[in-house]
């Protein structure tokens, strides 16, 4: 199996079960608990049906959209993922220029394995900064700081990952700390040395946001639950948020928002788009999907900020389905990282591509030839 | 296994399966994307129960109805499918021919491999032609002008395929341009030696009715995906099909209409017909099935035009519940597709033999002396 054989999300998941060792694949793979949200996350699309109209006259689509004030060629863009380099030697270097060349948003991570710098002099592209908010004041300011210095034009605050979520695959396979090498890790390390030569052999494995700080998460033996859990601020409030808001005086977003109220909120304390997420299924399972939640939640804020549907995502009809109701954008991490995986950034590329390839696609079989043709009108729900 | 052992459906699904290819096989049984809309097609029939009325003195009921001005001796008919060729050599010859015989609509796609004049030279029951808007219009007026020469009865566009859907099936068996003849590929035509013989030696490969105008899609090479995207038009808009319905004056309808809205301009055009459809989801996968979306459509347009339900139907009794939500007849393409590559003319046959005591049987269970009882008392949704 090539990169050149990957038709679909399955397709780019499978190639990256391949290349990468179990418990990095498993750790992109896996979910919460029993993964019941995880697959709730998908499954929620098909309870609605889309409703096409004929005869429109559709040789030309647009598909380009606007959020926080910035035009993105797609409807969709990339999610703020941690740890890149895991995935692929290149990491946010090989998403970042995937992202610029097909002008969309391209989301970097407190966690992320490059540096917001490095980012910023790679692609003048629309990018965001995703941010957790820690114990450390000083972190906080410095991330800020060079996330506006770096020219960043969204800061999204992550709220939905106040504590770890149990991520049992991670508890077997040993993506834990410390690293629980079983003989199956071991093996599965051992089965797919490419992986490992690269990972030795180009550059040293980082967190630059966050190395000046603390020494936990430096380290890829400390588990990303234990550093949600350890080093994050539990005690984060609205006050927090509005602060964290006016200090940035940029655009702002809350990346997790589930509930109306919630959204209400976000949007009295200055924001100007929320992420309806549960975190890809990753944080609290039985949460509701995103799909499910949007139409209550777009009802409510939509006319006042940017609704972003993020999770579930594995098809353009899927972002069809969201952006009928009223998202401004669809976004996913999974929708990309195992295309990371599968090939760094000729496989991003591929799988962009193959998006937008089906956006094309499926707009013309709406009788739609822009975004803003998509409207509730033409959906039914099965229910 | 053997004609005589199909039964139902999935029985000639089987011998097909034995007799073809795989990618031919593939071909026909595949749909788009993740294939949620082929599956829920059929699936729907299942979200509403049957009311039977009993000692209802039936006898014999009466089976036929009317569509397109020619009555029929049962609701059922064979869908426009392209390149008969391919399933069995006889390919439309042995579909109109066995139509013919059991008093229903034979309909033939423009991408056929007999030429209009053929087939009405071999059969005299009722025919539809099926016709797409080419780019270069002059092949779109000389199908229509043959067809009022050659004595069709009806003539159907098709509205739902201005762009190919993404059938990921055939990427992987290589039934694409050019042919993707991976060993895989090879060894299933090696397998299958009285298909390979008998396409080879059966007469050249066309698409007939076009043939003399382009030379795309002549050569199997072509394939179908390429041709539409190359040959279709797709700014084909309202006033292109008012000016089909003028030039063609006679029964005519819209293939491929979900929307209440579409249908009711399908009347303000001129339609006698539209038929419900979403090309037995082979195009956009996550839109609507056709008995999700008919008592709609029927509430709307169903006094004004006549309905017919094309998709998902493997059964008398789906047959039954399209006709009490308001369908005038039902349509299918790849149940018959598979009873021409399990048997030819015998083949379809069969199973038109078999559908008909179907129907005739379940009648007489419902209580019903003729198709005008089933109405939608005779229906109960689930939900």
């Amino acid at each position: 199996m090539n990169l050149k054989d990957c038709h679909n999300f399955s397709d780019f998941r499978k190639l990256a079960q391949k290349r990468l060792p179990s418990p990095i694949f498993h750790y992109i793979d896996g979910a919460a608990d029993d993964e019941v949200t995880y697959a709730r996350n998908t499954s929620a699309f098909d309870d609605v049906d889309l409703v096409p109209n004929v005869l429109r006259g559709v040789e030309e689509v647009d598909l380009s959209t606007t959020i926080f004030g910035k035009k993105l060629d797609l409807p969709f863009y990339l999610s703020p993922t941690a740890l890149q380099r895991l995935f692929h030697y290149d990491g946010e270097r090989a998403v970042g220029r995937a992202a610029k060349k097909f002008n969309t948003m391209f989301g970097v991570s407190a966690l992320a394995t490059v540096s917001v710098e490095e980012i910023s002099s790679m692609i003048d592209t629309p990018k965001m900064f995703q941010f957790y908010f820690h114990k450390d004041r000083g972190l906080n300011d410095s991330c800020l700081e060079r996330a506006k210095a770096a020219n960043f034009d969204v800061m999204a605050l992550t709220v939905d990952t106040i504590t770890g979520g149990n991520r049992e695959r991670d508890l077997r396979t040993g993506f834990t700390s410390p690293p629980k090498l079983t003989l199956a890790s071991l093996y599965s390390f051992a089965t797919k040395p490419m992986w490992g030569i690269n990972y030795l052999t180009k550059g040293k494995f980082e967190l630059p946001h966050l190395q000046d700080f603390v020494k936990e998460g430096t380290d890829v033996n400390s588990s990303i639950g234990n550093y949600f859990s350890t080093m994050l601020d539990q005690s984060m409030n609205w006050k927090d948020a509005e602060n964290l808001c006016s200090k940035w005086g940029g655009h702002f977003a809350l990346k997790g928002i589930m509930s109306v109220e919630d959204a209400k909120r976000a949007a009295d304390i200055g924001c100007t788009g929320i992420m309806v997420s549960n975190h890809g299924g990753r944080q609290l399972d039985g949460s509701r999907a995103p799909f499910d939640q949007l139409a209550e939640i777009v009802d409510a804020v939509g006319d006042k900020l940017d609704v972003i549907c993020e999770g579930g995502i594995h098809r353009g009809t899927h972002m069809l389905k969201a952006l009928s109701l009223g998202a401004k954008a669809c976004s996913g991490g999974r929708l990309y990282l195992y295309a990371l995986a599968a090939g760094g950034q000729a496989g991003v590329e591929r799988a962009l591509e193959k998006y937008k390839a089906e956006l094309v696609r499926d707009m013309k079989l709406m009788g739609c030839t822009k975004i803003s043709d998509l409207n509730r009108s033409n959906l039914r729900f099965r229910k | 296994m053997d004609l005589k052992d199909c039964y139902n459906f999935d029985d000639f699904r089987n011998l097909a399966k034995k007799k073809l290819p795989s990618p031919i096989f593939h071909y026909i049984d595949g749909g788009a994307d993740d294939e949620t809309t082929l599956i829920r097609n059929t699936e729907a029939f299942n979200q509403c129960d049957l009311v039977p009325n009993i000692l209802a003195s039936v006898g014999k009921p009466d089976l036929s109805t009317t569509i397109f001005g020619k009555k029929i001796d049962m609701p059922i008919f064979l869908s426009p499918c392209a390149m008969q060729r391919l399933y069995h050599h006889e390919g439309d010859k042995a579909s109109a021919r066995a139509a013919e015989k059991f008093g229903t609509f034979y309909s033939m796609s423009t991408m056929a491999n007999n030429t209009i004049e053929e087939i009405s030279n071999i059969s005299g029951g009722p025919k539809l032609f099926q016709l797409y808007v080419h780019k270069d219009q002059s092949i779109t007026d000389d199908l229509i002008d043959r067809c009022k020469r050659s004595g069709f009865n009806g003539m159907c566009l098709t509205v739902d395929t201005l762009v190919a859907g993404n059938r990921e099936r055939d990427h992987r068996t290589g039934f694409t341009t050019p042919p993707k003849l991976t060993l895989q590929s090879l060894m299933s035509f090696a397998m299958h030696p009285s298909w390979v013989f008998n396409y080879l030696t059966h007469g050249k490969f066309k698409l007939a009715n076009v043939a003399s105008k382009t030379d795309k899609g002549t050569n199997i090479a072509k394939s179908v995906i390429e041709y539409i995207n190359e040959q279709y038009d797709p700014s084909m808009n309202w006033k292109d099909a008012e000016y089909c319905i003028k030039k063609w004056n006679g029964p005519f309808a819209l293939k491929g209409v979900m929307s209440v809205d579409d249908a009711k301009r399908a009347i303000d055009i001129g339609c006698t017909a539209i038929m419900i459809s979403n090309h037995g989801g082979r195009q956009l996968d996550g839109s609507r099935s056709p008995f999700d979306q008919i008592k709609a459509i029927s509430d709307a347009v169903g006094d004004k035009l006549e309905i017919i339900l094309d998709g998902g139907v493997r059964r008398g009794t789906h047959v039954l519940k399209a006709l009490a939500a308001g369908a005038k007849a039902c349509s299918f393409g790849k149940m018959f597709l598979f009873s021409l590559a399990a048997g030819g003319q015998q083949g379809v046959e069969h199973l038109l033999k078999n559908m008909h005591d179907e129907i005739e049987r379940n009648m007489v269970l419902m209580g019903c002396t003729n198709l005008k009882e089933l109405n939608s008392s005779k229906l109960i949704y689930r939900n």
